[in-house]
């Protein structure tokens, strides 16, 4: 693939070499040309939401203990009731198996203008709840993690296909120049790893870049070979030296265009390896800042300067960030198939940064235009496993919210059963929540597509609806 | 009036269709029950106006009575005035797998008026609507597509410029000449060898063998050197490469990051294959049935077993519950690979429905699918295992085998018989801190349900011990779990009493690392371990993750009893629990004995691969690809549009012999054709067909048809020799052309569709780190085998500093290794005949800032230090001709020299010798 690139006036007539450029402190990176395929592109309609921050709960929050309120859980608490259970279907075939009924372990109020019921697992987060747009009716495929991770990140459980983020970058292209478009902060290696941020079929250049790894330390999270390698007058002495010659290997043979794409792709590194650490740099911040999402306290340090960064991705124009709160094991961090009230370590840790990235947003006017997007790959039974102190996966019906960037405010849609086991009104299946959020960052989900393999690929496959009743 | 006429024509209209009063009022029905209902939660994807607007779903069209008789992808959906068998009330009911409308149950009301209009014939639907339609290629249609037609032995065109050498050459000028173009002149002798090495070895010339060739006035130099690289044990790692692209090699899966331990066997006998030039015809046939074929010797066996390992290599996801669905999702993903890699199909577009495009139906797709159904390929767990199969050795080893086997089972003998020899004191009642281990006893459980505490049993540890008193079966549990458990591998015993009261099948339930497993307890049996435990298994557990024994009493039928649980640490041998015996000396001797036996010992060795499922069927037709959906049963066969004739399958195998043999025969269309064209578009970085991966119809056409069956049947002739058809092409002038071609040329054919001139083509990742291992001098030649720590147990964070060829780092999907990720590696999850060629920032960061390239570039400086130069100008010279493969011209040589001057040598020769990797060049050849 060769791109052409107007960039040989500024390669051939600039006195200034890397070194003076970036002493001149240059506030702009080269703007990539129109050619290029990262560069911004107009979307299908108007956006209501530029970018989106995925803030993923690995493992599976349990909806029935936090946003989904069902009384009937606390009355018929202890016992046993014929339910669908997901893994058995799969496991057996079995329909209607008996379980124990647990009640939500949390205490269900209700919080801000809206009244809207919610436990005390997220105090902070109930604080924001009138901004929030709540999905009660999820449902999605995939009973275990491995395959129902996959299906929430690139839309399919088995099949090797592109991530949500990297069909959005293919889709729109990037604002900022500076910082790739696709930003996944400390994903896991687990369920489906890289395969959860890659390209699959889509052109590599699409693909998520990783900054730091799930249960990697605050200092590890940065962008591959930003730097390390040499003292900064060596390396600008180094680039003069290499634009210098390059320009003599473009001479050689001026047709050919890829030769300056090479030339160019240097002046990126350098704008990237410019920029990039200063957004990463989280001590740029006031300590009222830094304060309010938790960063300092032991709990929520981590996700803290995890979710800070995703504010300052934001600001940069990054058009796609996952912030995942996981781990690197088989049974991630939300997976509590016993001992429940684990689930109380990790809302405190997500809780207060969430809370104060809401507020952050708000605050900065960003929330307008960012989509932000909370939640997990199933939800969990509202019966106990039969260890009777957690519960066990539910990709039948689940909770997941929205806000910011084109979705009422203060509002919830559908709903499931009385007991919050099947998604019952207003389904929405996770293709159709794809469509939706494809549909607010100004993209058809049924036009984007790519040509592989003889044929037209999308992210929802050959289903998907715009839930059209959560739009602003 | 316009109202009323209109009111009274629909009227007659009415009257005129329906002839009598009875059927107006069900009419009625319909238009007022029925209809709306229809209109508002069902037209918009099962109407011919949904099929319009391809919105239609399942096939399926509501809106006529054709339509609904005839049902969808599931088949009808009503049975005639039989609502309750009708699949259409049964959805509307919730009660299938099937769901309608999808978003919500429809009220009771309206559900009981579609079964009073099921009940009397669908009253009012009109009669006939649109009928779906099928827009793909018939089978008769595509019998005379190009790719699907008998390949033809052409004549070799007429040429007039004397330009032309071979064959190959004649084809490919007539196209030029017909168009009044002319061919590019021969590359000169340093850019030739510089390209030739790349091609065929995969890494650049030293300077020496570029002085050789050159300087050689020899006319046969060429193809001395073409011959003596094909020689070379390098050719295979460079080819067999290409060729794992395809396979979709890996060592690992992302699913977790278990590790493929013996998957390097197969890559091992890839570059075997290429190097001892294999017949393709046998390549094909080894890696999807070799364990089927004879095989003349046991190489030939070994070969033909490590083979198969192709079908097994894709990156699955094991973990999926419904097996039904994993198994043929397995199907799926070894028919891409074979249908793309051999044949450049799309014929997993057929699974759910024909394909749309091409002349494949769906029953094809299950006729291939139901060969490779028959090939057992797991282990089916809660996460299913791939298998691995022992490789045959030779006789003299077998006997050590052998004899080794013998010595480990008399030493497990032995420490069983140890192990039951128990000491008196260890009897009867015991005190918690007399068991070794973390013991949880009966009273840290958590209950569910009614236990009772008993001590009436005189066996127990602690104060006594629970049963469920044989009520509630189902209704209770216990569970065992630690406050915390150091990381690592444990046995976990529990303990109980016997008795003839008691249950014989208690289900228990240890949920690890690994996931959840459940293990049955003969509760009226003594248990065996010193007369209190059973091993409930051996399990990992992580920090902090799931950890936790659970006993129920669900389906059982007597006692159930839980006395406690014991996990034994196991990671640690001087750590480990010997228990209270008189014998524990002898006890701990032998285990340690047997523990170095299988240590030091021959080990068995192994490959990934398949076996025949026992039960060989055939498969039906899975409507819309749904496992639980099936229709038609359907013999397997190969793709009719290339094999009309019927075939017949044995009975007692899978039929994947029968599958080899058609697609490596001479009269596949697809083939030879395929593969010489992968091979051309190794070589001149463009195919013929320029989709390599699809010759169906939406693929491209040959640019050069005639030149393609030429060659296809040249290399059949030729015996399927690859060898023979890369020497064939690299010697033709056309492969030999400089990339600067002629100017007429280059403005009428941009794309160089018509080989006038040579690509100039981006270095493969590989190639772009082993020129900087070889330019260095630091590349470790070593050849073949494993390249990871054998108990490696996943692949997440794994780093190398490997100095080996590219093909020799470990191909972990979780952790590619970074160098070849960043220059467009191949997705080892797919097949990928083509690579991505970008030029993006992470690449320049990867040169500028990764130690890698810094460290080879030192290396490099310091070789051209020490090495005798008359000046620093012959000096740079030497390094251009080295890094570059070519002399620097006088600004070129100036600005080196300006740079140099005045800066510590080995610094700055670095510095310039990094700033050469990293320039246009370094990464293109022409």
């Amino acid at each position: 693939m060769r791109y052409l690139f107007s960039r040989r006036e500024w390669l051939t007539q600039t006195s200034c070499g890397f070194g003076a450029l970036a002493l001149a402190g240059l506030t702009h990176a080269p703007v990539l040309a129109k050619e290029h395929p990262l560069a911004a592109k107009k979307p299908h309609h108007p956006a209501k939401a530029k970018r989106i921050i995925f803030l993923f709960m690995q493992g599976g929050v349990s909806h029935v203990d936090s946003f989904d309120y069902k009384p009937r859980l606390i009355q018929d608490d202890g016992k046993q009731m014929p339910f669908n259970d997901a893994r058995t279907i799969a496991n057996t075939g079995n329909r209607g198996t008996n379980h124990r009924i647990m009640k939500p372990l949390w205490k269900f109020s209700q919080h801000g203008k809206t009244g809207k019921w919610a436990s005390d697992l997220f105090p902070e987060i109930n604080k924001h709840i009138d901004d929030l747009c709540f999905i009660h009716s999820l449902h999605t495929e995939g009973v275990a993690h491995g395959p129902a991770t996959l299906f929430l990140h690139c839309g399919s459980t088995n099949f090797v296909r592109p991530s949500m983020g990297s069909w959005v970058l293919y889709g729109l292209g990037t604002e900022g120049q500076n910082l790739p478009g696709f930003i996944t902060i400390s994903p896991s290696p687990g369920n489906g790893g890289a395969r959860n941020y890659g390209t699959a079929f889509l052109p590599a250049f699409y693909q998520g870049t990783p900054i730091g790894k799930a249960g990697a330390t605050a200092s590890e999270l940065t962008i591959r070979n930003l730097t390390g390698g040499l003292p900064v007058d060596i390396q600008k002495g180094e680039l003069d030296l290499l634009r210098q010659l390059s320009q003599e290997q473009i001479k050689r043979d001026p047709a050919e265009s890829a030769y300056e794409a090479v030339a160019e792709s240097y002046e990126r590194a350098w704008a990237m390896q410019q920029y990039a650490p200063d957004t990463l740099d989280l001590t740029k911040e006031t300590k009222e800042t830094l304060t309010s999402y938790g960063i300092g306290e032991k709990v929520t340090d981590t996700f803290g300067r995890q979710c800070l960064m995703a504010r300052r991705l934001c600001e940069q124009g990054v058009r796609f960030i996952q912030v995942t709160y996981g781990d690197a094991s088989a049974n991630p961090a939300w997976d509590q198939h016993s001992n429940l009230p684990k689930h109380a370590d990790h809302a405190k840790a997500v809780d207060k940064p969430i809370a104060a990235l809401l507020s952050d947003l708000k605050k900065r006017g960003l929330l307008e235009d960012t989509l932000v997007w909370w939640g997990s790959e199933f939800g969990r039974t509202p019966y106990a496993e039969k260890n009777g102190t957690g519960r066990d996966h539910n990709p039948g019906g689940f909770t997941m919210w929205l806000a910011g960037g084109g979705v009422k405010a203060g509002f919830s849609f559908g709903s499931t059963d009385e007991f919050g086991a099947q998604a019952v009104d207003n389904k929405v299946h996770m293709h159709d929540l794809h469509a939706t959020i494809l549909h607010l960052l100004g993209l058809d989900h049924e036009k984007l597509t790519f040509r592989y393999a003889g044929r037209d690929f999308r992210l929802t496959d050959v289903h998907g609806h715009v839930v059209k009743e959560i739009l602003a | 009036m316009r109202q009323f006429l209109s009111s009274w024509t629909i009227l007659t209209i009415a009257f005129l269709l329906l002839g009598t009063h009875r059927t107006t009022l069900a009419n009625d029905f319909f238009e007022k029950k029925i209809r709306p209902i229809l209109i508002e939660h069902c037209f918009q994807c099962h109407s011919a106006e949904a099929e319009k607007n391809k919105k239609l779903k399942g096939g399926l069209l509501l809106d006529s009575h054709e339509g609904v008789t005839k049902g969808g992808d599931s088949g009808p959906v009503i049975v005639t005035k039989n609502p309750a068998e009708s699949l259409l009330l049964k959805s509307l009911k919730y009660q299938d797998d099937l769901k309608m409308p999808p978003k919500k149950k429809l009220p009771e009301s309206v559900i009981a008026d579609f079964e009073k209009w099921i009940a009397q014939g669908l009253p009012g639907l009109p009669k006939a609507g649109a009928v779906k339609k099928n827009s793909a290629m018939t089978l008769e249609e595509g019998r005379n597509f190009w790719a699907y037609k008998p390949i033809q032995n052409p004549p070799v065109p007429m040429v007039q410029s004397p330009w032309a050498k071979t064959d190959l050459d004649r084809f490919i000028l007539a196209q030029l000449e017909s168009k009044k173009l002319s061919p590019a002149p021969v590359a000169d002798k340093a850019t030739l060898i510089r390209r030739v090495y790349f091609d065929l070895l995969g890494y650049p010339p030293t300077l020496a063998q570029v002085d050789a060739f050159v300087n050689d006035p020899s006319p046969q130099a060429y193809e001395k050197l073409i011959d003596y690289l094909l020689a070379s044990p390098q050719f295979g790692e460079r080819w067999g490469r290409h060729w794992l692209d395809i396979a979709r090699y890996a060592e690992s899966v992302t699913l977790r990051g278990f590790i493929f331990k013996e998957a390097w066997r197969y890559r091992d006998y890839v570059i075997d294959t290429f190097n001892q030039d294999v017949p393709f015809d046998r390549f094909i046939r080894e890696q999807i049935a070799g364990d089927l074929l004879e095989a003349k010797d046991l190489a030939q066996k070994q070969r033909s077993l490590i083979a198969t390992s192709f079908l097994v290599l894709g990156n699955t996801n094991f973990e999926e519950q419904d097996k039904k669905q994993l198994r043929m999702d397995f199907v799926d993903e070894q028919l891409d690979v074979i249908t793309k890699g051999f044949l450049a199909q799309t014929v997993t577009c057929a699974r759910c429905h024909d394909h749309k495009f091409d002349p494949i139906p769906t029953k094809d797709y299950y006729a291939l699918a139901g060969i490779l159904r028959n090939t057992k390929t797991m282990e089916h767990a809660n996460v299913s295992n791939w298998i691995e199969v022992p490789l045959p050795v030779e006789p003299e080893q077998e006997a050590l085998l052998k004899k080794h086997e013998a010595e480990i089972a008399r030493l497990q003998d032995l420490i069983a018989a140890e192990k039951k020899q128990v000491d008196p004191k260890t009897l009867g009642v015991i005190l918690v801190k007399d068991v070794k281990g973390i013991v949880l006893d009966d009273t840290q459980a958590k209950k569910v349900g009614e236990w009772m505490h008993s001590t009436s049993v005189k066996v127990y540890i602690g104060e006594g011990y629970l049963h469920d008193k044989n009520e509630g079966k189902g209704e209770k549990t216990l569970t065992f779990q630690p406050d915390s458990i150091p990381a690592g591998k444990y046995e976990v015993r529990l303990a109980y009493s016997a008795g003839t009261n008691r249950a014989d099948s208690v289900p228990v339930t240890i949920a690890s690392a690994d996931g959840e497993k459940t293990v049955h307890v003969n509760m009226k049996q003594n248990p065996p371990i010193l007369g209190r435990f059973v091993s409930l298994g051996e399990h990992r557990f992580e920090k902090d993750g799931q950890c936790y024994v659970v006993i129920s009493n669900e389906g059982t039928n007597g006692h159930v009893i839980a006395d406690a649980v014991v996990f034994l640490p196991l990671d640690k041998p001087q750590d480990k629990i010997v228990e209270n015996k008189p014998n524990a000396d002898r006890l701990k001797l032998l285990e340690t004995e047997l523990k170095s036996l299988i240590d030091k010992g021959p080990k068995r060795p192994k490959t990934m691969g398949v076996l025949e499922e026992k039960v060989i069927e055939e498969a039906k037709i899975h409507i819309r690809g749904n496992v639980h959906n099936q229709g038609e049963l359907v013999p397997r066969n190969f793709l009719q549009v290339t094999q009309p004739k019927p075939v017949s399958f044995p009975k007692n195998q899978s039929g994947r012999k029968e599958l080899a043999d058609w697609i490596a025969s001479a009269d596949n269309p697809l083939t030879a054709r395929v593969y010489v064209n992968r091979v051309w578009y190794w070589l001149f970085g463009e195919g013929l067909v320029r989709t390599v991966d699809n010759f169906g119809t939406t693929g491209e056409a040959p640019s050069h048809p005639e030149l393609l069956d030429y060659l296809a049947s040249q290399f059949l002739q030729q015996g399927w020799s690859t060898k023979k058809l890369i020497r064939q092409i690299m010697l033709s002038q056309t492969y030999q052309q400089s990339t600067t071609g002629n100017e007429a040329t280059l403005k009428a054919d941009p794309e160089n569709r018509l080989f006038g001139r040579a690509n100039r083509r981006r270095l493969d990742a590989e190639c772009i780190r082993d020129a900087m291992l070889v330019i260095s001098g630091k590349l470790d030649p070593t050849r073949g085998g494993p390249t990871f720590p054998e108990n490696l147990s996943s692949d997440y964070g794994h780093k190398t500093s490997s100095l080996r060829r590219s093909i020799y780092l470990p191909m972990f999907r979780n952790a590619l290794p970074d160098t070849l990720e960043v220059f467009d590696l191949a997705d080892p999850s797919m097949v990928t005949g083509k690579r991505n060629v970008t030029t993006v920032a992470q690449q320049a960061l990867y040169l500028m800032n990764h130690p890698f390239p810094l460290q080879q570039a030192q290396a490099t400086a310091e070789k051209l230090l020490v090495e005798n130069y008359p000046n620093e100008d012959a000096r740079i010279i030497a390094a251009y001709r080295l890094i570059l493969g070519r002399l620097p011209n006088e600004k070129e040589r100036g600005l080196a020299q300006k740079f140099l001057q005045g800066k510590e040598a080995k610094p700055a020769w670095t510095s310039l010798v990094h700033v050469l990797f990293a320039t246009p060049d370094f990464r293109y050849v022409n």
